[in-house]
């Protein structure tokens, strides 16, 4: 009894298109498990680069140096990518035209352009989270109705139904169940807990975007003022 | 100072990759899959009452009554519906039925009559075997009362024979003293006289003996004749008893049909009144289409409700009887017992008696104990009056099926 009950023989047991969902509610559970890993280190990662870009913008060191540090080719994240990428396209405006307006436009573009790259690779794969969440009870449900229906047409051939003859159906069938609301619940947790930490780090980067810009504007103002005087 | 804080920003340009990530899922899943492995089977002994239960409910299972019960009721219930098409299809045959019926009661009260004479004829024969038996015993008594009045006789003769030798021999001393000379003429005369004495004593002794045997005889043969006539009179009287039972079976047998034609009957009867009923209503409701329509579907609805409540009444009364059957572990497949259940009218059991045994005493009760513990069949009351006049005594058959 214990050992026709237990659930690896359950699973063993089971029709062939009840495992299949078992097999993709496994990899769906492996698969955002993964996301959830991935994403958690990147959020975290990103969080520290940004304080510590943060703090070294604010340090008071002139922009060249800051902009010098790193060398073009390298690879940037972050509100560093959004630095880098205004400050390159202003001083190469700076040298073709004396249009302060042209200058901001240009600027602002590039620093919009590198926002949502940012945002891009920090979302990403948030959607697979989103799609286990929402879909593996589903598929879950799926295979219990599967099995309970075969677990009924079994018992149309057998004389007298009781529970002995019934349970070990059903109990099947519902671990297809069991195994979508374990994939799907820490996919629901995580991914609204990943989505908002995203969301929060781009507020960040916009803040950061505005004030950069406002710096530029501030720095062109004087400029422009000190050539017409 | 540029240096040193370009060390650690460079560690966040390396992009995060995919294999500690994996690495950690997989580990997760096998950890809960391990969890799930080790904790279930501790949890499972720890409730051995639902177990217990499943199992008692697979006994139960197992239990299967008699198949010839179920050819019964199935052929029973394939009558009812050919009864029921019949007396849709023809009045004739319903008046056939009644005149049936009416010779079915003249039968009935004709056979409740010889039921009665035979009834008192065994009265009667009782009365005279008590009688014989009575005789035989007086005719003992007095053989054993004779017998000891001849033995108390004999011993009497026997002490007054003795008294007189005894007297004799002192009379023959007290003239030994006397005669002297005469002694030896007498003596010869006294043993002459004794030995003649003995002659005769032994001469009626041997009579005695010989009467005695002779009376032996006679008993010992009346003894025998009487033990033959008692043995010719118990075979006379069980040849007798097996006819009546015969009969009685019959008898029994006929009943039992003619009830079930009268069952079927009424049933018939039913249908007819209900039909007439659906359609009374239809033409009543003749204006409204719609009505009529509904009242019909609903008197055919009833009619066949009544049907089904009637046919699965015995069918429930059967599931709960071998729900609640404990099979005694040592009975064995061939064992078969039939028990008489009488319910009272609101399904209450009246009495249960076993009406056939099956030999194994611990059988037969586990077979009423099954019976009272399914006891109140309160689904009685659901059946049509008419029906439940028939299902108030019924009789069930218990055989164990391939029991492990």
């Amino acid at each position: 009894m214990n050992d026709s009950m237990s659930i690896p023989h359950l699973i063993m047991s089971a029709s062939t298109v009840v495992q299949l969902v078992m097999l993709i509610l496994v990899l769906g559970s492996i698969l955002s498990w993964v996301v959830i890993f991935q994403r958690t280190f990147v959020m975290r990662r990103a969080r520290a680069a940004h304080q510590t870009f943060e703090e070294r913008f604010w340090s008071g060191v002139d922009l060249n140096e800051l902009y010098r540090e790193t060398p073009s080719e390298q690879e940037t994240q972050g509100a560093e990518h959004v630095f880098r990428a205004g400050f390159r396209e202003f001083n190469r405006l700076m040298a073709k035209t004396k249009s302060a307006d042209a200058i901001l436009d240009g600027v602002q573009r590039s620093m919009r352009v590198a926002w949502s790259r940012e945002e891009e690779r920090l979302t990403l794969h948030l959607v697979f989270l989103a799609t286990v969440a929402s879909a593996s009870p589903y598929i879950g449900l799926f295979g219990t109705v599967w099995g309970i229906m075969g677990s009924f047409q079994a018992l149309s051939m057998a004389q007298q139904a009781t529970l002995a003859t019934v349970a070990p159906w059903i109990a099947e069938a519902l671990i297809a169940t069991a195994m979508g609301l374990f994939a799907a619940i820490p996919a629901v947790i995580f991914y609204n807990r990943l989505s908002s930490e995203s969301d929060r780090l781009l507020g960040k980067y916009e803040d950061f975007a505005e004030e950069f810009h406002s710096i530029l504007h501030r720095n062109l103002q004087g400029r422009s003022e000190a050539g017409t005087a | 100072m540029a240096r040193r804080q370009r060390g650690p920003s460079r560690s966040y340009d390396k992009p995060v990759g995919y294999g500690v990530p994996t690495l950690l899922a997989i580990g997760l899943h096998v950890l809960v899959v391990v969890l799930s492995l080790v904790t279930l089977p501790q949890r499972q002994p720890a409730d051995p009452e639902s177990t217990s239960i499943v199992q008692a409910t697979l006994v139960s299972t197992e239990t299967t009554t008699d198949q010839a019960q179920r050819a019964e009721e199935a052929r029973a219930r394939a009558a009812a519906r050919q009864a029921e098409e019949e007396a849709r299809q023809e009045e004739e045959a319903r008046q056939a039925e009644a005149e049936e019926q009416a010779r079915a009661e003249a039968e009935r009260q004709a056979a409740e009559e010889r039921a009665r004479e035979a009834e008192q004829q065994q009265a009667a024969r009782e009365e005279e075997a008590r009688r014989l038996q009575e005789a035989r015993q007086e005719a003992e008594a007095e053989a054993q009362r004779r017998a000891e009045e001849a033995e108390r006789q004999a011993r009497l003769r026997e002490e007054q024979e003795a008294e007189r030798q005894r007297q004799q021999e002192a009379a023959a001393e007290a003239e030994r003293q006397r005669q002297q000379e005469a002694q030896q003429r007498a003596e010869e005369e006294a043993r002459r006289q004794r030995e003649a004495e003995e002659q005769r004593q032994r001469e009626a002794e041997e009579q005695r003996r010989r009467e005695e045997e002779a009376q032996r005889q006679r008993e010992a043969e009346e003894q025998r004749r009487r033990e033959e006539e008692a043995q010719r009179q118990r075979e006379a009287e069980e040849q007798r008893r097996r006819e009546e039972e015969a009969q009685r079976q019959r008898e029994a047998e006929e009943q039992r049909r003619r009830e079930e034609e009268a069952r079927r009957q009424r049933e018939a009867e039913e249908q007819r009144r209900r039909e007439e009923e659906a359609r009374r209503a239809a033409e009543a409701a003749s204006q409204g289409l719609d009505r009529a329509i509904e009242g019909e579907s609903d008197a055919v609805a009833n009619a066949r409700q009544a049907q089904e409540a009637a046919n699965s009444f015995i069918n429930l009364v059967r599931r709960a009887v071998e729900q609640a059957w404990v099979i005694p572990p040592g009975a064995g497949g061939g064992l078969a017992a039939t028990v008489q259940v009488q319910l009272g009218p609101s399904g209450e059991l009246f009495g249960a008696t076993i009406t056939q045994s099956s030999g194994d005493s611990s059988f037969d009760r586990s077979a009423l104990q099954a019976v009272e513990a399914a006891a109140p069949f309160g689904e009685l009351r659901q059946l049509p009056p008419a029906a439940q006049r028939d299902f108030r005594q019924f009789n069930l058959r218990f055989t164990p099926g391939d029991v492990r």
